[in-house]
């Protein structure tokens, strides 16, 4: 089974690494990540452009918000997550 | 949020559906409509060929010829220059890995993709988008197969992604540093590098006599750049529909092939090539559709998609690629006989033939309009759940 690379980068700060993850699954997945944690930050790396777009309508929709969305390198994004 | 600057930021939809319109008009009246998979198969049949295994390429008017002068794959060869030069110099090139799982649904996906391509004929956009435009009947009933068949390719897709959240524990995570922004890449630099490239072989081209060669070339490269800026993916707008009930691409795609119909019903009622992209129509149309699009989900992208994908980096893609031309090239060997011909295969039939090309296009409009109500009622039915 495929497993999503996560680590705890402080307190109630979280990164999840789903670069390597074609689009669609980011939009896939956030749905459940935001549901999951239970509050602070959530960055969610990506390398699908598409991502950038399609992941903060997701979490806008679910009532959270995306504060910034930051390129890292050619093609990666990082998406910054509030709950 | 930061400032974006201009050559980053994603072209709005309603634009990369107006300009995907023009475009299709504008290379049907150089030449013909876009399409790119039969290209892709010939290139299938071209690889048998050379590893001994006599084949002939499964579409007739697509006949084994060399791929640098081949007309028809210049649009193919336009989209990849053109996507690359606008991913490079938006910064949003990347070789991108997969993991084994990734690689063995691209296989499986391109594999689909190719034997869909072959029984619907052709692919996605050209089955759907384009022919649906020249007025083919096959066109509207692709639908009835392309979009169950995207539903139940991103299923799995989801369904594959809710068990990879459901295995983390927030509160047993590692400990980590977070990833660093790295600094300014070179990839406008390499972008216009790629763009100059595109010039100079199109100039190439022109200046041997074969101006169709470089007309193709420079018109595909306006697909890439309208697809890969503006992201109308066609996979995605079939999916979604029914999976997240956000028919948005879908809607604009809609719009945009009402707009293509409107010059295509114009250059075909002047006599201009009546019969382009009227296709085969039968139960084939509906099958072909429904396995292809299985194989595009999977896959990540129908035809258009994977060259797209390609050029961006994705190595997944590579993958569907390949699977989808040596799958769709091997269609001879397999069927005994070429797309279009036998007991599988309709006829082609052109809705200019009820009224003309105003009924024609009148029917079109109509399968528009209830295509587009059947998406508002599926967004409705979503917001009413939610």
């Amino acid at each position: 089974m495929r497993e999503l690379n996560a680590i705890q980068v402080g307190d109630h700060h979280y990164q999840v690494d789903m670069r390597g993850w074609v689009c669609p699954y980011p939009k896939y997945a956030v749905e459940g990540l935001v549901r999951k944690f239970d509050r602070g930050r959530l960055d969610l790396l990506v390398d699908c452009p598409s991502a950038t777009e399609d992941v903060p309508k997701v979490v806008k929709a679910m009532g959270c918000s995306v504060t910034e969305i930051n390129q890292i390198g050619g093609g990666e994004w990082q998406i910054v997550i509030m709950k | 949020m930061n400032q974006v600057p201009f050559r980053k930021r994603a072209w709005p939809l309603w634009v990369g559906a107006i300009a995907l319109a023009a475009a299709n008009v504008g290379m049907f009246a150089f030449m013909r409509a876009i399409g790119v998979f039969p290209q892709m198969s010939m290139w299938g049949a071209q690889v048998y060929n050379l590893l001994g295994v006599k084949v002939d390429a499964p579409f007739t008017i697509y006949p084994l010829t060399p791929l640098l002068l081949d007309v028809h794959s210049m649009i193919n060869f336009g989209i990849v220059l053109g996507v690359a030069a606008a991913a490079l110099l938006s910064e949003e090139f990347k070789l991108r890995k997969e993991h084994w799982t990734g690689y063995v649904a691209a296989l499986a996906g391109g594999a689909l993709m190719g034997f869909g391509t072959v029984i619907m004929p052709p692919c996605n956009v050209g089955g759907f988008y384009s022919a649906t435009m020249a007025l083919s009947l096959s066109g509207p009933l692709t639908v009835l197969g392309l979009l169950p068949g995207a539903y139940l390719g991103g299923l799995l897709m989801k369904w594959q992604t809710q068990r990879a959240v459901a295995a983390l524990d927030f509160n047993a995570m590692p400990k980590g540093e977070p990833v660093r922004a790295r600094s300014s890449s070179a990839q406008p630099l390499i972008g216009a590098a790629v763009s100059a490239v595109l010039l100079a072989a199109a100039g190439y081209y022109a200046s041997a006599g074969l101006t169709k060669h470089a007309g193709l070339l420079l018109f595909g490269a306006l697909f890439g750049v309208i697809f890969q800026r503006s992201r109308l993916c066609f996979t995605s707008a079939f999916r979604e529909i029914l999976i997240s009930g956000n028919g948005t691409l879908m809607k604009w795609v809609l719009v945009s092939i009402a707009l293509g119909t409107i010059g295509f019903a114009l250059l075909k009622a002047n006599g201009y090539q009546p019969m382009h992209f009227v296709l085969p129509v039968g139960v084939h149309t509906v099958v072909g559709a429904f396995i292809f699009g299985v194989g595009m989900s999977l896959a990540g992208g129908c035809g258009i998609g994977v060259l797209w994908r390609s050029a961006e980096g994705y190595t997944r893609a590579w993958v569907a690629l390949l699977a989808g031309m040596m799958t769709a090239g091997s269609w001879v060997l397999i069927y005994g006989k070429h797309v279009g011909e036998g007991w599988l295969y309709g006829k082609p039939v052109s809705l200019a033939q009820y009224g003309g090309y105003v009924g024609g296009t009148a029917i079109v409009f109509l399968f528009l309009a209830a295509f587009y109500g059947f998406i508002l009622f599926v967004e409705a039915r979503k917001r009413e759940r939610a």
